[in-house]
């Protein structure tokens, strides 16, 4: 028989000793087959547990209260996972690969988990009945196979020319967004989080979601969340002077050091009197005053004969006495922005991200009709609105505390991966459902025929499984399972590609309801699923050394 | 004014920090208490260097360090991941709040209850009856994490936890564990967020202290942490700590080869590398240490972080004052310690706590016998006519009841220095504000300290541990050393990464790659540290010599 895996847990201070002794150690604990598959399966059933109530419209949220009384308020797989301390190496495989899942293709997270689970459910089954895990691994292969193959023909295409069908989208949005908020806010969030994805997107080029700036303020409610057309920097100019609110601006993006630095050269030269010091001093403050009238004299060029205002905003430092020269000629200065700043403000305002003084021609400047100074407490915000045709937006998240804030982020992130997620794939899948049920009808009906032996089970302990997403749906709505399946069933061997009501667990028309999902999402699920159950089927032994594994602690 | 933002990354850094904050909190606190010592009160240090002014959304003004923390989920005990003064309010769950309207599940963790010190913190005056006494029994027996003892205020900014680890902290002991920490999960840029907030706000930055315990995961974060700091803020000196407790100091193969890849990664992207952790700190002078309890260990190197470090802070004036002499900014101790004649970037670091009294000749107890290394791998007796030291000394004594004044604190460390070799160059600043000790500082003063932190001739009590309510400031003298005393460090990394992770089958060539390290990557860590050796070798000078 093919080589079994064998998952070593073992203290990683490798000794200069061998490494057969780290198997040999007389400390080291070894469970048998049977005792180690079990362990596996409890443990991914346990984290299948945690996690299920959360999936769905209906599902619960959680509020989490830490040890200090921190409270965190989350309905998303992946914050869930990151919150809790798992210490099981198998719950920890599951965890990776759903946070993985998460990253790759931005949700699911919470699907991966309960797929898992509900993958090794099926499977503790037939391995008590004597089946060997082998031939149950070759059978998920099949199943996994056919179907992200069933799942290219049951995809609903949707172009994405240059004019993409914004309805489309809405509903994509909106499927996920209701399943983290509740539908009054979700349904808002919709239209902006569609917008800003639209905004940056540039023809013949990968949308890069990180040009949309998601900025919160602790102020207000979540209601008061929405798209700035232009970009939100936490920071402010800092020199009283300078305006809090300036029209028609001309925009300096730079990266250019506006800060009195000692050189390298003379910073270890000991003055032998106040006056070499002061010398010295002097020629470095120089060159520094140098760089600001270089854009005070580009400032007084484009601002000569109108009443044009004139902003800088520097990733570098700018420090007082440079304000202060810039204060006097009515310029507005931000220091230190971010560096994804940068980059944003050029595709917000135009103009181009300048790095020397040696640089600046009108052209390299942006515009923005308006830019003005909103203060919070000690923070403060710059807005730069009113931008022409810009490729950068910001979606500004308002909310009276900070979990409420966490939540509507986490929210608009999944937002805008599964808007994105659509317009790449440029196909979308039917949700409420209808995928896994039509899946597994296909696994069975048609695909298990065309299996020999005993591998036949695998494919439909694969089957079965599918059936989790449906299941735990009706559930969370607290719907009677048994029913919502088998009418489901009944309606998908009739023709009708359906999914569960969560008003009242009747058959739906996904695509009337509006209900749709990501392929790049399921087909990422049914990937990398099905590998890690076959792994973690195919443990033989575990050891594990260096510490007890039933810690009397 | 010259601002310092200072890194604490690790459990330990975070140990050290939390002492270190409690000695400026004390200092802030003596400064502005008319009934205390005039010495405190007119201690002419900039405390803003360290600390920024706000408000928060209540208005009320705050004073809090410009400190970024970095811990593990759940390293901050009983206080909340917002600080200590900025989350009024947001724990009511009002309706408004509510962003989902289905069921809500609440899973509530056992709350961490205060101990004794931190209960009389929050609730002020409420138990006036919790005596001192009791406070520092409880401190001794109780601290599990950094936020027990600390009593300084921090922003919401400065607390990051890493979450999602899913490791105890004992399997977090090696580079390859926190290899991905930094850039998955968007955490570099959370944590690039909370230093920018800090570093905008500065209108003349002097420096970055960063505080790492490197001896585990916290390398590659801290590494790749530099890396991002070094693009962002180029032409900023950072002065890094790497922390070491004594338990964490076995030297397997692992270890070997994490110690010397976290050493080459960390010091490329720093301008002065100070190692700082015994392997036992069982022989410190006037000291009662173990090495268990990083409560207690973790006091010795604040103390000589805080001495280290004041010069930083000391008021710029054009002569020399009566409170203190020669400060010095960040930079200028970067180029007198790195830079004067041979390029070395890896200091030693002593210290004398307590710094004996100035008259106290008779035992041979001058400033510079007394300190002692708190670098470890250090080669002693070296005779080396190139090192180049700085020296910081604080609240000397000059006899057991009165004060030094700055002019007698520096003849004396030039007559001491006439009895032993000189370096090539040697400053010295000097401050005549003591260490003061706060009270939830541990005991671990020996019988022969006394009140102000002067060596007596006879015990003063049966008790083997003098702490804060017998102590009340001790003078401290620290020195940075640019040496060839540091060669064992260098070679000992040196020596292992090439038999160990580079020579052909060696025991450790996978694990190094598992960490992420090419075999070009390796060779060059390989050449640099033979180029920190070699710049420090006795015989480098002949060789150059013999070419000519």
């Amino acid at each position: 028989r093919r080589k079994a895996l064998n998952l070593f847990f073992v203290d990683s201070d490798l000794s200069s000793s061998k490494m057969s002794v780290r198997v040999l150690n007389p400390n080291a604990e070894v469970l048998n087959k049977t005792a180690a598959l079990h362990m596996t399966i409890n443990a991914a059933k346990g984290l299948q547990d945690v996690l299920k109530s959360n999936l769905g419209p209906k599902g619960t949220i959680k509020m989490l209260v830490g040890g200090s009384g921190d409270i965190k308020l989350t309905k998303d797989g992946n914050t869930l996972l990151k919150e809790m301390q798992i210490q099981n190496p198998t719950a920890i495989m599951i965890a990776r690969t759903a946070v993985a899942q998460d990253d790759i293709s931005g949700d699911g997270t919470t699907s991966t988990v309960i797929f898992i689970g509900e993958l090794m459910k099926q499977s503790e089954r037939c391995i008590d009945e004597g089946m060997h895990p082998r031939v149950l691994v070759d059978g998920f292969e099949i199943a996994k196979r056919a179907t992200l193959q069933f799942l290219d023909t049951f995809k609903t295409p949707v172009v994405m020319g240059d004019e993409p069908d914004k309805e489309i989208l809405k509903m994509v949005a909106r499927t996920t967004l209701r399943t983290k908020l509740y539908e009054g806010l979700a349904d808002q969030l919709t239209d902006i989080v569609v917008n800003s994805v639209l905004c940056i997107r540039k023809p013949e080029e990968p949308i890069d979601l990180f040009m949309v700036e998601i900025m919160h303020m602790r102020h207000k409610f979540d209601v008061d969340t929405r798209l700035v057309e232009g970009l939100v920097l936490d920071h402010g100019s800092r020199h009283p002077d300078m305006k809090r609110r300036a029209e028609n601006c001309h925009i300096l993006t730079c990266n250019v050091s506006l800060e009195y630095e000692k050189s390298e050269i003379n910073a270890g030269f000991f003055y032998s009197n106040a006056e070499q010091r002061e010398a010295m001093v002097t020629a470095e403050r120089r060159s520094v005053d140098e760089r600001v009238k270089k854009i005070i004299e580009l400032k007084n060029k484009v601002c000569a004969g109108n009443d044009n205002s004139f902003v800088i905003i520097n990733q570098k430092g700018i420090d007082p006495p440079s304000l202060d020269l810039l204060a006097r000629e009515g310029i507005i200065a931000l220091r230190r922005a971010k560096r994804r700043n940068m980059e944003r403000l050029v595709l917000a305002c135009g103009g181009e991200a300048v790095n020397s003084v040696d640089d600046l021609t009108p052209d390299s400047l942006g515009w923005a009709g308006l830019v003005y100074e909103h203060v919070l407490g000690e923070e403060k915000y710059t807005f730069v609105e009113q931008v022409k045709n810009p490729h950068s937006c910001t979606i500004l998240i308002k909310g009276p505390n900070d979990h409420t804030i966490a939540q509507i982020k986490d929210a608009v992130r999944d937002g805008l991966r599964s808007v994105k997620n659509t317009l790449e794939d440029e196909c979308v899948v039917l949700g409420a459902g209808a995928f896994e049920v039509a899946a597994r009808q296909h696994l069975i009906n048609e695909v298990k025929k065309t299996v020999k032996g005993r591998a036949q089970l695998g494919v439909e302990a694969f089957a079965n499984a599918l059936l989790v997403v449906p299941k735990t749906l009706a559930e969370n709505a607290g719907l009677d399972t048994q029913d919502v399946i088998i009418s489901l069933t009944s309606e998908h061997d009739k023709g009708n590609v359906v999914g569960v009501s969560l008003v009242d667990g009747e058959p739906i028309d996904p695509q009337l309801a509006g209900i749709f999902d990501n392929y790049s999402v399921k087909r990422q699920l049914i990937n990398s699923g099905p590998v890690i159950a076959s792994q973690l089927l195919l443990v033989d032994e575990v050891i594990r050394a260096g510490r007890n594994m039933r810690k009397p602690t | 004014m010259r601002e310092i933002v200072t890194i604490q990354v690790g459990e330990l850094a975070n140990f050290v920090g939390s002492h270190f904050w409690n000695f400026q909190d004390e200092l802030l606190g003596l400064a502005s208490d008319p009934e205390s010592d005039p010495i405190f009160r007119n201690n002419n240090l900039n405390m803003d260097v360290l600390y920024r002014s706000g408000e928060t959304q209540q208005g009320v003004s705050t004073y809090t360090p410009r400190l970024l923390s970095i811990n593990f989920k759940g390293s901050l005990g009983s206080m909340s991941s917002h600080g200590t003064l900025y989350n009024q309010g947001s724990s009511s769950r009002s309706d408004s709040s509510k962003t989902w309207f289905g069921d809500v599940d609440t899973q509530r963790s056992e709350p961490r209850k205060r101990n004794l010190f931190q209960q009389t913190l929050y609730e002020e005056e409420a138990q006036a009856e919790i005596e001192d006494k009791d406070i520092v029994g409880s401190l001794e027996e109780t601290v599990e994490c950094w936020t027990d003892f600390s009593k300084s205020h921090y922003r919401p900014q400065t607390l990051y936890e890493l979450n999602g680890l899913w490791m105890d902290s004992q399997d977090f002991n090696n580079y390859g564990a926190g290899k991905d920490l930094f850039s998955e999960a968007s955490r570099g840029e959370e944590i690039c967020d909370k230093l920018r907030f800090f570093v905008e706000e500065c209108d003349h930055i002097q420096g970055v202290n960063f505080l790492v315990d490197d001896s585990g995961g916290f390398s590659p974060l801290a590494g790749d942490f530099l890396e991002t700091m070094a693009d962002d803020y180029t032409n900023v000196p950072v002065l890094l700590y790497s922390l070491r407790s004594p338990v964490a100091q076995k030297k397997t193969v692992i270890n070997k080869l994490h110690d010397a890849v976290s050493f080459s990664r960390l010091s490329s992207f720093c301008k002065l590398f100070t190692p700082i952790g015994l392997p036992s700190l069982r022989g410190m002078k006037y000291l009662n240490l173990g090495d268990e309890k990083p409560y207690r260990s973790s006091a010795v190197y604040a103390a000589a972080l805080h001495s280290s470090t004041l010069p930083f802070r000391m008021q710029h004036t054009s002569s020399d004052s009566t409170q203190e002499s020669n400060a010095m900014d960040v930079n200028t101790l970067v180029q007198l310690l790195t830079n004067r004649g041979r390029q070395n970037i890896v200091a030693i670091l002593d210290s004398a706590m307590p710094a004996p009294t100035l008259a106290a000749k008779q035992l041979e107890k001058t400033l510079l016998t007394n300190l002692q290394a708190l670098t470890p791998e250090v080669a002693e007796d070296v005779e080396d006519n190139q090192s180049v030291e700085s020296m910081c000394i604080l609240g000397a004594l000059r006899s057991e009841d009165q004060e030094a004044t700055v002019s007698e604190v520096r003849n004396a460390v030039d007559a001491s220095y006439d009895e032993q070799s000189r370096p090539l160059f040697c400053n010295l600043s000097v401050s005549r504000v003591p260490l003061p000790v706060p009270l939830p500082f541990p005991s671990i003063f020996g019988n022969l300290v006394g009140r102000r932190g002067e060596i007596l001739s006879s015990p003063a009590s049966d008790l083997m541990c003098r702490g804060s309510l017998d102590v009340h400031s001790v003078p401290v003298a620290t020195r940075w050393r640019s040496s060839s005393a540091v060669l064992p460090f260098l070679e000992s990394r040196m020596v292992n990464l090439e038999k160990l992770g580079i020579q052909w089958g060696a025991v450790g060539s996978d694990v190094v790659r598992t960490w992420g390290f090419g075999r070009e990557e390796l060779q060059e860590m390989r050449e640099n540290l033979a180029k920190m050796v070699s710049e420090l070798s006795p015989h480098q000078f002949l060789e150059s010599s013999d070419s000519d």
